[in-house]
């Protein structure tokens, strides 16, 4: 079991208010991704559920019991920190043995654990070496090994893929959300990278100084963003936000469209422009076009294949159906 | 580039350096090795003939030297043992955020830069003289005797005072290596579940070691030739209660003018720091690599 339900809590620092009252159910099983940028207070909530920090009102309840008060250990949550955290003066084995250690489970059943989770994790032929002669994935993966032994009511991950390459962080991903689909535990994951959030959640909270801006599945987010920070956090490349005239034709204080969802012609469309940056990646393109009269510069994605270069005189036009209107408050237009 | 030509210039270029130093070292112990076979005593000028180990034998069978010894070794242990334990505590503390966290420190480093004969004069005359000293009014407002430390407990009451002034040391890199911790590892911890104890037991403990290691090593020269603290306040007695190998050594060379016998000291005790030094660095000096 791991539900967690925040009722109004709040955290100050002194006279900095990080979080206003905010309220969040997570669910039983679910994958929940807190994303936002930097300073939005993501990793100082997870910290909140974790009990590393007291919060300053509210109330937190871990399986509809109030852990307001209890300490990080009483919780039954693990969690695995951005620097891995790891012990280095003890090995693989110790390390993940740890937290049986200071909950007195018997040798037997350590011995038992560690080695289901070092089966699953692949760290089997690393168990007697230290941290320090692993990896940056392996580390990760023992970090992951300490947290699964304790089996925890839910894991909270902070960032934890932030320290490494991209191809192991894709791999880990992977990995990650794996173990999410074989033990069906809770789970919260941190990260400031909307493609982490998009492809492994199941819900997103987006979060921006401390207040959530929207909670949905990333489809959700994707389609329906409920205001202009959403729709331009969530998906890659950003959207493009068009003001003025060509908004007020539509109704709109500002109005977003995808970089997907504008074709492009070298000979007819609704808006012209010239293309600046083409970035070729084979699968897609992407265009930056300049001189449209709607905004700087927009970015449009289009197929591998297409014959435009840098200088082109290009026609654009959006599809109609997937064009997002805002109002004055950025918020969405039915 | 280093050809053969420019190595053999800069070998020329070091060498005035390193004679310097050689020299430096080689002839006052040359020549404490020579004289510690002589019988060579300013009270009786005139020859000085060579008389072999007889010095040795003089010192070794000395009443003095087995006591000496022996508070040698308690007098590093304790203070050892004292600054250690004391500087992971008050490491612990000191990285505590508190209000005024910089003045504490200052003030908690400051007995470090006190001089060794102004503090021994210090402890000696305003704490723990029975008379004048502070411990003596303390005991007599409860209605107690006053204990007079110096002639009732000197080597405790001297590595009391050694263990006062080391112990801004053993804090200070013991601080350091504190602050040096990754805080993840700590609430990585305890959420695992582990009390405090077992933070500090299985976490910061072996975190510490390797400054402990240099605390020790350190602390272990210094101590071995600790002098000024016993020669101010106790004059190595009663008896020999409180001396320690140096100043045996200084006791019979400078008091009784016998520069023979001072000398075979002085080459013994050069011969047990060694001992002391080749142990220390075998049983602790492991932890230093990697």
């Amino acid at each position: 079991m791991g539900q967690i339900i925040l009722d109004q809590v709040t955290k100050s620092f002194g006279d900095v208010n990080v979080i206003p009252p905010l309220d969040l159910a997570i669910e039983d099983g679910e994958f929940t991704v807190f994303v936002g940028p930097s300073g939005c207070g993501k990793s100082t909530l997870l910290r909140l559920i974790a009990g590393l920090e007291d919060t300053t009102s509210g109330h937190i309840r871990i399986d509809g019991r109030d852990a307001t008060e209890l300490p990080p250990s009483k919780r039954g949550l693990a969690m695995v920190f951005q620097s891995y955290a790891l012990y280095p003066h003890m090995t693989v084995r110790k390390n993940i043995a740890f937290p049986m250690k200071m909950a007195g489970v018997d040798k037997a059943e350590q011995k038992k654990r560690i080695d289901n989770a070092a089966r699953a994790l692949n760290l089997t032929d690393y168990l007697d070496r230290r941290p320090g002669q692993l990896s940056g994935g392996q580390r990760q993966r023992v970090a992951i090994g300490r947290a699964i032994v304790r089996e925890p009511a839910a894991f909270l991950f902070d960032e934890p893929l932030s320290n490494l390459d991209a191809a192991l962080r894709v791999g880990m991903r992977l990995e990650i959300g794996e173990l999410h689909n074989r033990l069906k535990t809770t789970m919260i994951y941190v990260t400031h990278d909307q493609v982490e959030a998009m492809t492994m959640a199941d819900k997103i909270v987006v979060l921006r100084a401390g207040v959530i801006e929207q909670v949905g599945s990333p489809l959700e987010l994707y389609k329906k963003p409920r205001n202009v920070f959403v729709a331009s956090f969530i998906g890659s490349p950003k959207m493009n936000l068009i003001e003025g005239a060509t908004a007020a034709e539509h109704g709109a204080t500002t109005i977003g469209v995808r970089p997907e969802h504008i074709s492009v012609s070298p000979t007819e469309g609704m808006w012209k422009g010239r293309i600046g940056v083409a970035e070729h990646l084979g699968s897609d393109t992407f265009f930056h076009v300049h001189d449209t009269g709607l905004a700087d510069m927009i970015t449009i994605r289009a197929g591998g294949e297409i014959d435009l270069h840098h200088g082109d005189t290009v026609y654009l036009t959006p599809t109609p159906d997937k064009i997002h209107r805002f109002d004055q408050q950025g918020l969405r237009v039915a | 580039m280093a050809t053969q030509h420019s190595k053999t210039a800069a070998r020329w270029m070091i060498s005035p350096a390193v004679i310097m130093l050689l020299a430096w070292m080689i002839i006052p112990l040359s020549l404490t090795l020579y004289f510690s076979f002589l019988r060579y005593n300013l009270l009786m000028p005139g020859t000085n003939p060579f008389v072999g180990f007889e010095n040795y034998e003089y010192f070794f069978t000395d009443p003095g030297f087995q006591a000496a010894l022996i508070n040698t070794i308690l007098l590093v242990v304790g203070v050892l043992i004292i600054t250690v334990v004391g500087g992971i505590a008050f490491a612990i503390l000191l990285d505590q955020p508190i209000k005024g966290q910089g003045i504490v420190r200052i003030l908690v480093i400051a007995p470090f830069f006190v001089m060794p004969t102004v503090s021994a004069l210090v402890w000696k005359n305003m704490f723990m003289n029975p008379v004048s000293g502070i411990f003596g009014h303390m005991a007599k407002s409860i209605g107690l005797a006053p204990f007079d430390f110096l002639s009732q407990a000197p080597l405790a009451s001297i590595i009391g005072i050694v263990s006062w002034q080391w112990l801004p040391f053993a804090t200070l890199i013991l601080l350091t290596a504190m602050q040096s911790l990754d805080q993840e590892q700590l609430e990585a911890a305890e959420m695992d579940g582990a009390s405090w104890w077992s933070r500090f037991w299985y976490i910061m403990l072996p975190h510490l070691s390797r400054a402990i290691t240099v605390v020790i090593l350190i602390q272990t020269i210094f101590l071995l030739s600790i002098f000024a603290e016993i020669l101010v306040t106790t004059n190595g007695g009663p008896g020999t209660a409180s001396t320690n190998l140096t100043y045996l050594i200084y006791a019979q060379s400078l008091l009784q003018y016998d520069v023979g016998l001072g000398s075979a000291g002085g080459v013994v005790a050069i011969i047990l720091a060694n001992i002391v030094a080749i142990f220390l660095m075998r049983m602790i000096g492991k932890n230093l690599d990697a």
